[in-house]
C-alpha cells in the first residue's frame, strides 16, 4: 500500500472558485496531489468534482485561485495546454475513433511517418506495444477499437495518456460502465501506475472502490471541501458519508412491509432471441423482487423480452394469470399495465430538449385525449403536478428542459411518468445508476412505498448494497440464465457472499 | 396575441423584428415597395413558399428530411391539371385527387423510411426522382394548358394587396399549429422527434407517426403545388423544382434542431417573410436577379450558424474541440455514467 519515495507534491490547486450564471460551482476548493498517490475525489451529483476536473483540465478557466504544477503556478488555456503540462483525464464516454485499431488511437496525436506525410504503420504498432503492455492489454495492436469491451477502451485511453507522457492521470468514475471483475484488473494497473510515481485522481460514487483503492480523499460538498487531502487509513464509512452530505444515516434499513399478494407476472421456461433459456420466476402484487448479475449476463435483454422490445422464442408470460404475448412497450402499457424505467435515461428514457411535462406525461396523452384528438394542457398539469409534487422533482417549472435537471432529478422524472401512468407492474433497470446518496435513498423509499401500495416491482441493479437493501428476494442472473433465486436476510454479508457463491 | 407574444422563442422575436426593419428599409429606399401590385406579388409567392418550408419543418419534427417535396408538388399539380384539362374532370375531384395523392407520396416516403431503417435524405431523394419521373413521363415537359378559369382565376384574386390563396395558407399553418399543440399525435410527433427510442419504450406508435409526419409534409407540399399551378395557370411540370432551398431555409432560420424534436412555427414564418423581403428587395433595387439565390444561400449559412452559437456560444464555435460541450445551460452538472448495452 505504501509508496517507496517520499511523495512530492505535483499537482495543487487552491482557493478555486468558479462561477457560473447564477450558481457558485466552486467555493475556495482546494486540491493536493502527489506522486506516487491515488486520490480519491468524491462528492455527490453536482457537489463541483467535474467542475474541478474540468479546471484542472483546462476546459474552464478559474476565476479565482491558483494552480500549480511542480510547484510553478500554470494557467490553462484550452484542453491542449493541460495535456501538456503532463496531465491527461480519462473520460467515461471515450474519446476513442472506433474505426481505427488499438495502436493508432495510443498514438493519434502523433501519428509517426515515413518520408513527409507518409504513415509508418509498421512505426505504429512497433511504439504501441509497450504502452499496451504496461497496461496490461494483451492483444494485437491492430484489432479495431470498436470490437474492445468497455474495460478495455478504457485501458486504451490509459495507455495513450501514459504514451503523451501524462505524469497526472484524471479518472471520472473509471468503474461506472464495467464489471468488477475488470474493476479488480484496474485497480491492478492503477497500482501498478503509482508505484511508477504517476500521481492517479479516481472519481467515484462507490465509497467501497475508494476505500480499496485510494490513498488519500478530498471530499467535496456544495462546492466547497469538507475533507482536504484526508488520509483514508483511519477513515469510517460512516464519517465519508458525514463529509459528503453533512450526516451519515441516510442508508440505513428499510421497515418491513406487508406480506406480498397473489402473483401477477409469472415467467415460464422463457427463452429469447437474445440467448436466455429456461427462465421462471414469478413477480407478486406488492413485492420488490430484485435481480442481480453482472453487465452482460442478460438481465436488461430479459426485461426487453418481456415487455415484448426483444422477441421471445419459447415459454410463457403470464399476467394476472392469463397467457399474454407482449408486442411491444405500447402493447405492454395498454392492455397489461406493465411500465419500465430504462438503465439508460438519457438515451432510452427521456427527451431531453422536451419539458418536465411532457416528459411525465407522455405515457397519459392516450388518456387524457377529449374527442378523439383533443388534449388540454391544464389537464395533463393536474395529472402530473401531484407526481412532481410526491416524486420531490426539482425544477423551476414545468416547463423546463428535462435535459438540464441533475442526474437523479432526471431518473425521477424517468420514474414518473410511469407513476402517471398508474401501472401495476413496473420493471426498473439500474434505478439509481450515476446517483448520489441523499437522490439515491429518496428513490429507494419511494420504490419501498410503491411496493408498500400494492404494486409489483422488479429491481434490476449490479449495485449489491442495492439490492440486498431493496429486494424482498433476489434472483440471480449469470450467462442468460437464472442460477438462483434466494430470499433476502437484508443482512448484508451473508446475502452478499450468498449471491457470489452463485456467481462463481 | 398576448399568449402568442409570451410564446414567442428568441429566434422568432428576432427575425420578427429584423422583417419590421427590413419592411421599413424597403419602404424608404423603394417607393414601388409599398405599391399594391408588388405586395400582392410577393404576398402570392410567399404564401406557397411558407406552406414548402412547412412542409419540410413537420419532417424535420421527427429528425428526418424530405427532398422529394418539389417533386410531390410538381406531380401533383400535373395530375390535377391533366384530370381537369384532359379528362374533363370537375375541379374539386381533380384537386381532391391530387392532394390525396400528394399526402399519400409522403405517407410511402415514411413507410419506406420505416421499413428500410435507410436514411431519410437519401430515401427521399430517391422518391423525388421517382416522382419526377412520373411526371415527366405522363407530360414530356410539356404543360397541361387552359385549366379552368375557376381555378386560374383564384390564383390571380386579390383583396387589396391581400392574395386569396394567402387564405389557404393561412388556415393550414394555424391548422398545422393548433395540431402540434393541442392533439395526441402532434405531442406524439414532436415526443417521437426528440428521442425515438425513448419515445418507443414510453409506449408511443412511432410507425404511424413517422408516417404522419410524411403525410402532411406530401400534403402540404400538394397544395402549395396546387396553388402555384393557379397562380400559373397551367400545369407546369417544373413546378417545385426551385424548393429545396425554400424548404430548408424557413425551418433551419426559424431555428428548428435538425436532430428532430421541434417545430418552430413563427420561426419559419418569419424566417419566410425575410427570404421574401430578401428576395423582393433585390428585384426592386435592380439588383442581378441570378444573385438572388446567392443571398438567400448565404442567409441559411448564417441562421445555421446561429444557431450552434446559440447552442454552445460563440467561442467553442470557432474553436475546434474534439469533444462539444453539451448543449444545457447547466455546466455544474454531473455527467451520468452511461453503460453499454449488455452483450449477448
Amino acid at each position: 500500500m505504501s509508496t517507496i519515495a517520499p511523495a512530492r507534491v505535483v499537482l495543487e490547486a487552491a482557493g478555486i472558485r468558479k462561477q457560473f450564471p447564477g450558481v457558485v460551482a466552486l467555493d475556495d476548493v482546494s486540491l493536493r496531489l502527489r506522486s506516487g498517490e491515488i486520490q480519491a475525489l468524491v462528492g455527490e451529483n453536482g457537489a463541483g468534482k467535474s467542475t474541478l476536473i474540468k479546471i484542472l483540465t483546462g476546459v474552464y478557466q478559474p476565476d479565482a485561485g491558483s494552480v500549480t504544477i511542480d510547484g510553478a503556478p500554470v494557467r490553462f488555456g484550452s484542453a491542449r495546454d493541460a495535456l501538456k503540462a503532463g496531465i491527461s483525464v480519462v473520460h467515461q464516454e471515450h474519446n476513442l475513433i472506433p474505426q481505427f485499431t488499438v495502436a493508432e488511437n495510443i498514438l493519434l496525436e502523433r501519428i509517426p511517418t515515413r518520408l513527409p506525410q507518409l504513415v509508418d504503420y509498421a512505426a505504429i504498432y512497433r511504439e504501441a506495444r509497450p504502452w499496451m503492455k504496461t497496461v496490461g492489454l494483451d492483444m494485437p495492436a491492430t484489432r479495431s477499437v470498436s470490437a474492445l469491451s468497455a474495460a478495455q477502451m478504457q485501458l486504451v485511453e490509459i495507455a495513450k495518456a501514459l504514451s503523451l507522457q501524462a505524469r497526472i492521470l484524471l479518472l471520472d468514475e473509471p468503474t461506472a460502465a464495467i464489471t468488477p471483475h475488470e474493476t479488480g484488473y484496474l485497480f491492478r494497473v492503477l497500482r501498478e501506475l503509482r508505484a511508477q510515481g504517476v500521481a492517479v485522481v479516481f472519481v467515484s460514487h462507490k465509497l467501497e472502490e475508494v476505500f480499496e483503492l485510494a490513498d488519500r480523499v478530498t471530499v467535496l460538498r456544495d462546492g466547497r471541501n469538507t475533507a482536504l487531502d484526508h488520509e483514508i487509513k483511519g477513515l469510517t464509512q460512516d464519517q465519508m458519508v458525514t463529509y459528503m452530505i453533512g450526516r451519515s444515516d441516510v442508508l440505513a434499513q428499510l421497515p418491513a412491509r406487508p406480506a406480498r399478494g397473489e402473483p401477477v407476472l409469472e415467467v415460464r421456461d422463457l427463452a429469447t432471441e437474445a440467448g436466455a433459456r429456461g427462465i421462471t420466476f414469478s413477480l407478486h402484487r406488492g413485492e420488490i423482487l430484485g435481480l442481480y448479475g453482472l453487465v452482460g449476463a442478460g438481465r436488461t435483454e430479459l426485461a426487453k423480452a418481456i415487455i415484448g422490445e426483444l422477441k421471445v422464442t419459447g415459454g410463457d408470460v403470464l399476467v394476472r394469470g392469463r397467457s399474454a404475448r407482449i408486442r411491444d412497450l405500447r402493447d405492454a402499457l395498454a392492455r397489461h399495465r406493465i411500465g419500465y424505467v430504462s438503465e439508460n435515461r438519457k438515451e432510452e428514457g427521456l427527451i431531453l430538449l422536451h419539458s418536465v411535462l411532457t416528459n411525465m406525461s407522455i405515457t397519459i396523452w392516450r388518456r387524457l385525449r377529449l374527442f378523439g384528438q383533443w388534449i388540454r394542457r391544464s389537464s395533463e398539469t393536474a395529472a402530473v403536478m401531484p407526481l412532481v409534487k410526491q416524486l420531490d422533482v426539482r425544477a423551476h417549472s414545468l416547463a423546463q428542459q428535462v435535459g438540464t435537471l441533475s442526474g437523479g432529478n432526471q431518473q425521477k422524472v424517468s420514474l414518473g411518468k410511469w407513476l402517471a401512468a398508474d401501472v401495476e407492474i413496473l420493471i426498473i433497470d439500474e434505478p439509481t445508476i450515476g446517483i448520489d446518496i441523499k437522490t439515491k435513498n429518496a428513490l429507494h423509499e419511494l420504490i419501498w412505498n410503491l411496493a408498500a401500495n400494492g404494486k409489483a416491482i422488479m429491481v434490476i441493479s449490479s449495485d449489491m448494497p442495492e439490492i440486498v437493501r431493496l429486494a424482498d428476494r433476489i434472483l440471480i442472473m449469470r450467462n442468460h440464465r437464472l442460477v438462483g433465486d434466494i430470499s433476502n436476510s437484508h443482512d448484508y454479508e451473508e446475502v452478499s457472499a450468498a449471491i457470489m457463491s452463485r456467481l462463481s | 396575441m398576448v399568449a402568442i407574444w409570451r410564446r414567442m422563442s428568441g429566434v422568432a422575436l428576432g427575425l420578427l423584428i429584423v422583417d419590421l426593419a427590413g419592411a421599413l428599409l424597403l419602404t424608404v429606399v423603394t417607393p414601388s415597395f409599398t405599391s399594391t401590385y408588388n405586395l400582392f406579388i410577393t404576398g402570392r409567392d410567399f404564401s406557397i413558399l411558407l406552406l414548402v418550408a412547412l412542409a419540410q419543418m413537420i419532417v424535420l419534427a421527427v429528425g428526418q428530411m424530405n427532398l422529394s417535396i418539389g417533386a410531390i408538388g410538381g406531380l401533383v399539380a400535373i395530375v390535377e391539371s391533366g384530370l381537369m384539362v384532359s379528362y374533363d374532370t370537375p375541379v374539386v375531384i381533380a384537386i381532391a385527387c391530387g392532394l390525396v395523392l400528394g399526402a399519400a407520396c409522403g405517407a410511402v416516403n415514411g413507410l419506406l423510411i420505416h421499413w428500410t431503417k435507410v436514411n431519410s435524405f437519401i430515401l427521399t431523394l430517391g422518391t423525388s426522382y421517382v416522382f419526377a419521373g412520373v411526371n415527366l413521363g405522363i407530360t414530356h415537359a410539356t404543360p397541361f394548358y387552359h385549366i379552368p378559369g375557376a381555378v386560374a382565376s383564384f390564383g390571380q384574386a386579390r383583396i387589396g394587396a391581400f392574395p386569396e390563396i394567402a387564405i389557404v395558407t393561412i388556415v393550414l399553418a394555424v391548422a398545422l399549429a393548433v395540431f402540434l399543440r393541442q392533439t395526441v399525435l402532434g405531442r406524439q410527433l414532436l415526443a417521437v422527434g426528440g428521442n425515438p427510442v425513448a419515445a418507443a419504450l414510453s409506449g408511443l406508435p412511432v410507425r404511424r407517426v413517422i408516417v404522419t409526419a410524411h403525410g402532411i409534409s406530401g400534403f402540404f407540399g400538394a397544395v402549395a403545388g396546387t396553388l402555384l399551378m393557379a397562380q400559373l395557370g397551367e400545369g407546369q411540370p417544373t413546378i417545385g423544382v426551385t424548393w429545396i432551398l425554400p424548404s430548408f431555409a424557413g425551418p433551419i432560420i426559424g431555428g428548428a434542431v435538425l436532430a428532430g424534436g421541434s417545430a418552430p412555427l413563427l420561426g419559419t414564418v418569419f424566417a419566410m417573410v425575410l427570404v421574401s423581403l430578401i428576395s423582393d428587395g433585390l428585384i426592386l433595387v435592380n439588383a442581378n436577379p441570378y444573385w438572388v439565390q446567392f443571398f438567400v444561400g448565404a442567409l441559411i449559412l448564417g441562421g445555421v450558424l446561429l444557431g450552434r452559437v446559440r447552442a454552445v456560444g460563440l467561442r467553442d464555435v470557432f474553436r475546434l474541440k474534439s469533444t462539444a460541450p453539451p448543449v444545457t445551460d447547466r455546466p455544474a452538472e454531473e455527467p451520468v455514467p452511461r453503460r453499454p448495452a449488455e452483450q449477448k
